[in-house]
């Protein structure tokens, strides 16, 4: 197949069939992957890195949901950061109003945020591909807008007032792991471990999703709708469920950030982080397994080089996107596995 | 009785506001298949054209708006040829979402700019002027009423161009069906070159009327575009007519509701009718149930 036939979504053109070496080759990079997070924080001394390392950790789980979403079932949806918001102003809500304790208002913001996904997915996932994505963009914007909006006081701290859903403000100071008294100076290398869990935890989800009979559900969906619905499967419920399932894990994130940073606030709803998580995807590879954490490595290290840019960093990452859309549609990963694929090809013919 | 005109003048600037940015947008995507989500970013181009051609360099308003409009032309062929083309070629199936992404990396890199250029501290347009008609107990601003004219101007001038020339005959057949249109001769690439043209420069105008109620910010088209992108989705994407009355009566609803619930509702009840409408039919109000093609 030639390379400039091959488009986005369907980069994986050869099926990945659940062939023991394709295991195999996924376990032996998940687990050299995964030693070297371990090891990370014993060789880094730098409280700043691991710090970035933790942040990459968050948009790398986001990315991987999103791409589940987007790269495999197909679902374009622009509300994915807004459920991620909906997993830490939920946590923050929980912990401050019903003053649930930390994990438990974690582990509902997650709950919350599915359900907000079921609602969301049963009013936009009956529609076609571009609606779905127009639909999602304009609910994140309303929940944006009627956060920013909200001057109701709700109830009062000292002379101020603050409002129900924390308002252009967000909520601070809710709870934390306790890793601070647990580890003293460490503390951040204990907020990394937990967060690295809960990226394997995504990491393995989204495997099993993916090669489990759904899995093969929505790829035979992506690419060809008509026989797949013959066959017998249905378009909504499947989408509906891989909905469900990636907005759990991305309000559990969404959780986690908030009670990482001990703040939430509206600005992760900002067009830029979406556009920053879309970019991980894009770089890396959707539809492709590792693309999300490739493309995290590359934009992490592209945004800490474009830092001393200042102000041009934003600039930067828009054309940045641009670029590798048109220039490398496959991403990273997809590039490296169309040259493995002729590279095979050939040597086949040999 | 005041508050009703207020509601209807509120209601027809912004429905002929949104309308202009719903027309470039449902231009785009009834012939080609392309969401433009740099949209918004190009209306605010055409406001600060607008704002440099007649307060910085001093020239007459009317050329600047035709500036703004040039502006916004060049825009989107420079959209066409660096990105729209080369993703074309690459195959259909992902063009789609795979244009999104890219405008989207293109709308932000384009309001950055901007930013940069002209700083973030909201600036006086040059279009905007005073004045008002007295009407009953309600007043009704000239501005408002320009808006409305000229925009109606734009809509029949765009509406001539489309079902009388050559170039809106060519659109028209390439919308259609793209392989029929290229086998009868077509020139495909360059009417969607003039398609993006055409939607870049009601980007720009659109952008003038628009930032003379609101204020120039290197995101003032945010908001437009994303009740615009509401506004296509019930009229059925890509239906033109259908687009206008779309942006008119949903304007005039959000209008009343603003009034008498509160700014912040005219947003949410909106979205809330549009999921209504969208679930009794999936292709919108005046769209085709279309065979999409495997």
């Amino acid at each position: 197949m030639d390379d400039a036939e091959m488009t986005m979504p369907t980069t994986d053109t050869k099926p990945r069939r659940l062939r023991p070496d394709l295991i195999q080759s996924d376990l032996l990079i998940g687990a050299g992957l995964l030693a070297l997070a371990i090891a990370a924080p014993f060789v880094i001394e730098s409280k700043y890195l691991i710090g970035q390392m933790i942040i990459g950790l968050f948009w790398a789980s986001i990315a991987v949901q999103w791409n589940l979403l987007f790269g495999y079932a197909g679902v374009f949806s622009l509300a994915q950061m807004a459920l991620f918001a909906v997993g830490g102003y939920g946590t923050a809500m929980l912990s401050i109003y019903l003053g649930f304790n930390i994990w438990l208002a974690i582990l509902s913001g997650a709950v919350v945020a599915t359900l907000v996904s079921m609602l969301v997915g049963l009013a936009c996932l009956r529609l076609e591909g571009v609606y779905v994505a127009l639909l999602t963009f304009a609910i994140a914007n309303v929940l944006y807008f009627l956060i920013m909006t909200d001057t109701a006081c709700y109830r009062m701290n000292g002379t101020t007032c603050l409002q129900f859903t924390g308002g252009a403000a967000g909520f601070s100071r809710f709870g934390e792991f306790g890793t601070r008294a647990l580890l003293r100076g460490d503390w951040v290398i204990g907020n990394y471990a937990i967060v690295l869990v809960s990226f394997v935890l995504t990491m393995v989800a989204s495997w099993i999703i993916i090669h489990s009979p759904m899995g093969l559900a929505f790829r035979a969906l992506r690419d060809n709708q008509q026989y797949a619905v013959a066959r017998g499967v249905n378009r909504f419920h499947t989408q509906l469920l891989v909905f469900g399932i990636s907005a759990f894990f991305t309000g559990l994130t969404g959780g986690l950030y908030a009670t990482h940073f001990q703040a939430i606030g509206p600005s992760v709803f900002s067009l830029s982080t979406l556009l920053f998580i879309m970019a991980i995807a894009v770089v890396g590879g959707v539809g492709t397994f590792w693309g999300p954490v490739v493309g995290t490595v590359v934009l992490m290290i592209a945004d800490e080089v474009m830092r001393d840019l200042g102000q041009f960093r934003t600039l930067g990452l828009g054309i940045l996107i641009t670029v590798f859309v048109v220039a490398l549609p496959g991403g990273i990963v997809g590039r490296i596995a169309a040259f493995r694929a002729r590279r095979q090809a050939r040597q086949e013919e040999i | 009785m005041d508050v009703f005109v207020a509601v209807v003048v509120s209601g027809l600037t912004n429905g002929a506001l949104y309308a202009l940015a719903t027309l470039g947008l449902a231009l785009v995507w009834g012939s080609m298949g392309m969401l433009n989500m740099a949209h918004g970013a190009m209306l605010a181009l055409g406001g600060y054209v607008v704002f440099s051609v007649s307060t910085t360099l001093g020239l007459p308003i009317w050329l600047a708006i035709l500036a703004a409009a040039a502006a916004g032309a060049l825009f989107g062929g420079l959209l066409y040829l660096l990105i729209v083309r080369p993703l074309l070629r690459h195959g259909g199936r992902g063009f789609e979402t795979s244009v999104m992404i890219a405008t989207v990396g293109v709308s932000i890199a384009l309001q950055n700019a901007i930013l940069l250029t002209y700083g973030g501290q909201p600036l006086r347009q040059p279009f905007a002027f005073g004045g008002a008609i007295q009407l009953g107990q309600g007043v009704m601003p000239l501005l408002n009423v320009t808006i409305v004219v000229v925009s109606l101007l734009v809509m029949a001038v765009l509406g001539l161009l489309i079902s009388r020339t050559r170039m809106g005959r060519a659109i028209r057949a390439t919308a259609q069906n793209r392989e029929a249109a290229q086998l009868m001769g077509v020139p495909v690439e360059r009417t969607y070159l003039q398609v993006l043209g055409l939607s870049g420069a009601l980007a720009g105008i659109c952008g003038v009327l628009l930032s003379a109620v609101t204020q120039l910010s290197p995101t003032l088209g945010a908001d437009p575009m994303l009740k615009a992108f509401i506004m296509c989705v019930v009229a059925g994407l890509g239906n033109l007519p259908g687009a206008v009355i779309a942006a008119f009566g949903l304007a005039l609803i959000e209008a009343a509701v603003q009034f008498s619930f509160g700014a912040r509702w005219g947003f949410p009840v909106l979205l809330m009718l549009v999921i209504a409408i969208l679930i009794w039919r999936p292709t919108g109000l005046f769209g085709r149930a279309t065979i999409r093609r495997m």
